[in-house]
């Protein structure tokens, strides 16, 4: 049943975030003051153009099929952004350098495990949830030449991703209590 | 003198919903100082003042539901001013979502029953008034820790997200202190709940009476 498919695609988003909150914790850790000047702003995410809900009384006013649609469309648009991490956490300039790309790899196996729930999911709830925004990512196929650009503009990805890991996480919260109406107990 | 650096200390959510900062004045100069909180939010130029100096207290400004979005970054300064300028505080990004620190449980109650002779303490809570778990809207966790009432050491249990719990392997005769507190799934650990006091009975006088 649905429910079940929504409680356990909100325990992975779950942990999804967890796992990017974790990862900007330790690039916190050893990340130059410069970089919080001249990191880009959160409005430059490339994602930053989807219209998503920004307080609770509007996300209680989406429906279903639209919660969905924007959590896909958020997860499918970092798919090319992750695969980048990945590849550009081999050679970070960071002294948790291995900590971070093994946890970069469970971000992408956990996004893509939650991308394919997410799917099925919406096989399941219509059309309208089918219905995915495009939001290409066009950052290029590196983080920058010098270690500094590399550090700031990895930290500045990680930042958007944990931002919409949170909202990903949020609505399919939303979804999966509006689901467990027979199992009131756990909302 | 111009008035000291002022600093921002704290910001926090209850219920991702409203929030609230609070900041450490400088030093004031000598002189009489007023303070001030301006933020601007990520995508506007537009800078705003606090809307409310009052709710929360001093050096405080609350934030109400409408002035309150989520996945948006304010940046935050405040100033401070005397007769002979100002001086600000270095600004800070916040965002709702990551300053979540919810009230503690409430409605704490504690029953002592009875599981084939033996009795084992029932633990019921309720989430704070404000959180809306109902919804979804915030998802939270539990954390409950209990003792004699003459030991120091807790005993901490981890109830997940139920809003009940049971204690077995009681000491017969003894007083007990319970206290109760909540996370939500991405945020911080609220203060414990105020401690409730139960007596379990004296049990192993009535085994000898048998």
């Amino acid at each position: 049943p649905i429910g079940d498919l929504l409680e356990r695609a909100s325990q992975r988003s779950d942990r999804l975030h967890a796992l990017s909150t974790m990862l900007s914790q330790e690039l916190d850790s050893h990340f130059p003051p410069i970089g919080r000047v001249i990191m880009p702003r959160p409005a430059m995410c490339h994602t930053s153009s989807l219209q998503t809900p920004n307080d609770k009384e509007q996300a209680l006013q989406v429906s279903e099929s639209d919660l969905l649609s924007l959590a896909r469309s958020l997860l499918q648009a970092w798919a090319d952004p992750l695969l980048l991490l990945s590849t550009s956490a081999n050679t970070l300039p960071h002294p948790g350098q291995s900590r971070i790309s093994n946890k970069i790899q469970e971000l992408r196996e956990q996004s893509k495990s939650l991308g394919d729930g997410l799917d099925i999911l919406s096989g399941k709830m219509g059309p309208d949830a089918r219905a995915v925004s495009l939001l290409p990512y066009r950052g290029g196929s590196d983080l920058g030449q010098d270690k500094i650009s590399r550090l700031i503009n990895f930290n500045f990805l990680l930042s958007c991703f944990r931002r919409d890991s949170h909202k990903i996480d949020s609505f399919l919260k939303v979804l999966s209590c509006r689901a467990a109406k027979t199992n009131p107990q756990m909302c | 003198s111009l008035p000291g650096k002022p600093a921002l200390t704290r910001c926090r959510s209850p219920e991702k919903e409203t929030f609230t900062c609070w900041w450490e004045p400088g030093s004031d100069g000598g002189l009489p100082t007023t303070y001030a909180l301006y933020y601007r939010k990520e995508n506007s130029e537009t800078v705003h003042e606090c809307p409310d100096y009052r709710t929360a207290g001093k050096n405080s400004c609350f934030f109400n539901k409408n002035d309150t979005s989520i996945w948006v970054n304010y940046n935050i300064t405040v100033v401070a001013t005397n007769s002979l300028g100002s001086t600000f505080s270095d600004p800070v990004d916040v965002d709702v979502v990551y300053i979540v620190k919810p009230n503690p449980p409430e409605k704490v109650a504690v029953t002592v029953l009875e599981d084939k002779g033996w009795p084992f303490l029932r633990v019921s809570w309720e989430p704070p008034h404000k959180a809306d778990t109902r919804s979804g809207w915030i998802t939270l966790i539990y954390e409950l820790r209990v003792k004699l009432e003459k030991e120091d050491e807790w005993e901490v249990h981890l109830a997940g997200q139920q809003k009940m719990f049971n204690i077995f392997s009681l000491r017969s005769g003894g007083t007990y202190l319970i206290q109760v507190r909540c996370k939500p799934d991405h945020g911080f650990w609220s203060e414990w709940s105020s401690t409730s006091y139960t007596e379990v009975p004296d049990y192993f006088q009535r085994e000898r009476s048998v």
